[in-house]
């Protein structure tokens, strides 16, 4: 093939696998915003002790405790940051 | 084969204590191995048998050995053993942070009943040769507890593994849309969760199951057998069955018609009262010589399960 068409063809390609990670991107930004708020209230759920939310048995949080590292991040992030909850949930809904 | 397992519950001042060493001498007289196990942070079993117990069991005859369960000790070594994973598995900014919430958790409710069931679980597999374990338990209120915490960590357990496997099932599909697979880590979390509700359900079980057997001990009197029916009751909502129901203390030597009445599905016993203190091993010797006809009259009641445990040797 002629360097030029097969250059041609790679910047095609290319811009059409960007086109498609940013709409899969797009397609699972809802999700992806669910899910890290699922994940939030799962924290809470387990986690709830250390900002002072009931929580299970505490050995259920103990036994949890050692793989939950992240979560645990996130939470208290979050706690800090909760002053404007419906603003994040507003900008991933593209409201403005 | 595995041993059977013999709780004795019932309200305070009942005569768990004494009606549990009677029945363990009784029982090492005659049914091979057994260990008595003060789970009764009163531990009456020392002033009982006038001998000094601890963590580590102690033979008091031949066939019969005493320990009673340290819980301050378990809580210790619980907190200690969670403190050591954690500084081994988070990074040490965050274990530090912890440090603080460590020092109070030992005031946490619901650890003394936990502490029980980690002694519990670490009795039943540490003297797995024994024909008999017999375990005197503390009074009504912390004994349901500890008898209803598998079943109630298992209710936690099941929605949080619930929600996980949501989260999870999400994760996924996001994978497959943005590259086209799923390529997720395996979530740790979620493991863990399904070891825990295997290992709950597992202690669960042996609360349920045939070699559990629970004695409800209580006196003539209106209060005790009051209390004695809400046992019954709270059991019966956690499924848990009451084989046989001690009448202690008794002076008329005639079980009541109110017991015999609630009582219906369960074997009765009679242990008479004595007049003198049943304080060491020879005068609990005394007393079974005295009342020999108390564990012929259960083995009679009972439809061959009983009779097996309490055979001669």
């Amino acid at each position: 093939m002629i360097p030029v068409l097969k250059s041609i063809k790679e910047r095609i390609v290319s811009a059409f696998n960007a086109a498609d990670g940013v709409m899969r991107g797009k397609a699972v930004e809802t999700i992806e915003y669910e899910v890290g708020e699922l994940d939030n209230i799962f924290a809470i759920l387990v986690l709830g002790a250390f900002i002072g939310i009931p929580s299970p048995p505490i050995h259920v949080t103990m036994a949890l405790l050692p793989e939950m590292e992240k979560e645990m991040e996130i939470m208290l992030e979050k706690v800090s940051t909760a002053h404007d909850p419906l603003g994040d949930l507003f900008s991933v809904l593209g409201i403005d | 084969m595995k041993p059977q397992l013999l709780f004795y519950i019932g309200k305070g001042g009942v005569g768990k204590s004494t009606t549990s060493a009677i029945t363990a001498v009784h029982l090492s007289r005659n049914s091979g191995d057994i260990l008595l196990v003060s789970m009764d942070p009163a531990h009456n079993q020392r002033d009982i048998f006038q001998q000094d117990f601890s963590e580590k069991a102690r033979q008091v005859n031949d066939y019969l050995a005493v320990k009673e369960v340290n819980v301050d000790y378990w809580i210790e070594k619980y907190l200690k053993d969670t403190e050591k994973t954690i500084k081994r598995t988070y990074s040490y900014e965050s274990a530090f942070n912890l440090q603080n919430y460590f020092n109070v958790l030992q005031f946490s409710p619901g650890l003394e009943e936990y502490a029980l069931l980690l002694a519990f679980e670490n009795i039943i597999h540490t003297f797995e040769d024994k024909d008999v374990i017999i375990f005197d338990m503390a009074p009504t209120a912390l004994t349901l507890r500890f008898f209803s915490l598998p079943f109630i960590t298992l209710i936690w357990l099941e929605e949080l593994l619930k929600l996980r496997s949501q989260i999870y099932a999400k994760k996924e599909i996001i994978s497959k849309i943005k590259i086209g697979r799923s390529q997720i880590e395996q979530d740790k979390v979620k493991n863990k969760l399904e070891i825990l509700i295997r290992t709950y359900g597992h202690l669960g079980d042996h609360f349920k199951s045939g070699a559990a057997r629970i004695s409800l001990v209580l006196n003539s009197d209106k209060l005790s057998f009051s209390e004695a029916f809400r046992i019954k009751q709270k059991l019966k909502e956690i499924g848990i069955h009451i084989e046989s129901v001690i009448v202690n203390k008794s002076e008329s030597r005639v079980i009541p018609d109110e017991i015999r009445k609630e009582f219906i599905d369960q074997k009765i016993a009679l242990f008479p009262f004595s007049a003198k203190d049943i304080l060491g091993y020879q005068a609990i010797n005394e007393y079974l010589d005295e009342n020999s006809e108390i564990f012929t009259d259960l083995r009679e009641k009972s439809n061959g399960q009983k009779a097996n445990l309490l055979e001669s040797r």
